[in-house]
């Protein structure tokens, strides 16, 4: 199984990471940057951890 | 259920495959539209004609019957300008899942904004009342959405980075691959010096201010790196908390927007040449956006400032090699390396995270591609003309036109920062991480200065000649 497929924040369902849901949730964000950028790479905000966290993490909340 | 999970896993596939990030990445259709428009040009221009047409821009004039004069004789040109941006941005906005129904209309809005900006720009009194394009578009924007405020049907076509992106990949059709290559290496020296600096001095002095050094990282990348983009790509890659990244990315903005004045004001005091003015900004300004306001104006001080030497276009140049070639190209070493440290030696946050050499490229911002591919073209294409038949032949047929599409791109970009930034909404700062960080800005200020004033002032002085 390729780390992509495997149980990791991408596919969690606390894993947050449209980037509109992302401008709204980083005020500031927007204004000198952009969630739809290369250097975001797939990051996300994790719901459960109140963390900014890159896509491919995992722990024991995943839903 | 089955279905559930066979739709995250497709979703992981498309996201994750390499094809698909070239149409669902904003540095990618920034590369797109530059490239596409510079094409376009280059053809053109083979074919003995010019795009020149539709890449309109307002002329210097002294009194209203002058500006209506224009807008009636060009009033056409500027109509097509608008569907042609309408559709570049509108195709790359749909692209990225923004609805182009809700981009439209606010483009329209911003389109005429930026008109309006740009000819205020050309009146012939407007250096004598510092009415810098930039600046008026920033300002007014700063004023608009902190006062009145600004609707929410405005903010699909808000879009800094997005025009900032294709303006920097338009900018590289002007400048020569020859200087890329001998300023380059010089860029690079001086940026490392001065964001290993000013990372080390914001990290320490966060660390020793009690800060998490998850915040003390993300606070350090973004005023030695690239700013917010910096912020969120080791925010993300350390796994900051999300009130730290916010926390992170107000201060950065807060910084960038006073330096955006007051760098080009010390420059026109000290009297610095356009070429040293664009190296300082390059290497003390914290994001490209805010860069790219702040270096045209000490640009434009030659020639109408005394004692000020250098081509109005250095500081551009020479802040976008500093910046670009500098410090942005090297984001993704810096979220790997940190990354790699986070997980090997800072305590635990209960999510386990990998760090991959992958990141380096996956974060890579991709439009610094096009900007080198631009001059690439460009330099090919002027290969064959002598000093004079370039300035002649392919300096109004071809690199003047592009140099106005880059100008437009450039006023959105300046407009849509002031206008997306409320400072009301920003996160509490909080008294540590604002002393961390200003702490480095000062140093970043000052040594940015010194390399560019001392150590390296007759290279730069020389690349504004």
């Amino acid at each position: 199984m390729s780390p992509a497929a495997s149980p990791c924040c991408l596919t969690c369902k606390y894993f947050k990471h449209a980037p509109a849901h992302l401008e709204a949730a980083l005020p500031g964000l927007s204004s000198l940057s952009s969630a739809y950028a290369a250097v975001r790479g797939d990051d996300g905000i994790c719901a459960v951890h109140q963390r900014y966290v890159t896509a491919s993490s995992v722990c024991p909340a995943f839903a | 259920m089955a279905d559930i999970a066979q739709t995250a896993h497709s979703r992981v596939i498309a996201r994750r495959s390499p094809w698909g990030a070239l149409i669902r990445n904003e540095d990618w259709w920034a590369i797109w539209i530059g490239l596409g428009l510079i094409a376009i040009a280059v053809a053109l221009f083979a074919g003995g004609s010019s795009i020149k047409w539709i890449a309109v821009a307002p002329q210097k004039w002294s009194h209203l019957s002058e500006l209506r004069q224009q807008l009636k004789q060009h009033g056409l040109q500027y109509a097509a300008l608008f569907v042609l941006w309408s559709v570049s941005f509108g195709i790359g906005a749909a692209a990225l899942g923004i609805k182009i129904s809700r981009f439209l209309p606010a483009f329209l809005l911003v389109y005429l904004a930026a008109g309006c900006i740009y000819f205020l720009g050309l009146w012939d009194q407007a250096a004598h009342y510092n009415l810098e394009p930039p600046l008026v578009a920033l300002g007014l924007g700063l004023l608009v959405s902190n006062t009145l405020g600004v609707p929410r049907w405005l903010d699909p076509g808000l879009r800094v980075e997005f025009y900032i992106k294709t303006g920097i990949v338009l900018l590289g059709a002007s400048l020569p691959l020859t200087l890329i290559a001998w300023a380059g290496p010089v860029a690079i020296v001086q940026a490392a010096i001065v964001s290993l600096a000013t990372f080390a001095v914001i990290y320490f002095a966060a660390v020793r201010l009690g800060l998490d050094r998850r915040l003390a990282a993300t606070l350090g990348t973004g005023g030695a790196v690239c700013g917010v983009s910096g912020a969120i790509a080791v925010g993300g890659a350390v796994g900051a908390k999300k009130e730290e990244v916010s926390v992170a990315i107000s201060l950065v903005v807060v910084w960038a927007i006073v330096m955006i004045f007051v760098l080009p004001l010390v420059a026109r005091a000290l009297h610095l040449s356009t070429g040293v003015a664009g190296a300082w900004i390059g290497t003390s300004e914290f994001a490209d956006a805010a860069g790219l306001a702040a270096a045209p104006p000490s640009g434009g001080y030659a020639g109408n400032v005394p004692g000020i030497a250098g081509n109005p276009d250095a500081a551009v140049a020479a802040f976008t090699l500093m910046k670009v070639i500098g410090r942005d190209m090297w984001i993704g070493v810096w979220a790997f390396v940190l990354s790699l440290i986070a997980t090997t030696r800072w305590e635990r946050t209960g999510i386990h995270s990998k760090s991959r050499a992958a990141e380096i490229w996956n974060r890579f911002p991709k439009f610094v591609l096009g900007f080198i591919v631009a001059s690439a073209v460009v330099t090919l294409v002027a290969r064959g003309f002598d000093y004079a038949a370039y300035k002649k032949e392919v300096v109004p047929a071809l690199v003047a036109p592009l140099q106005s599409f880059r100008t437009w791109a450039f006023t959105f970009a300046f407009l849509s920062i002031g206008l997306t930034t409320r400072i009301r909404e920003f996160a509490s700062i909080g008294a540590r991480p604002l002393v961390a960080f200003s702490i480095g800005v000062l140093v970043n200020v000052v040594l940015g200065f010194v390399l560019s004033t001392q150590v390296f002032n007759e290279f730069w002085s020389r690349l504004g000649q």
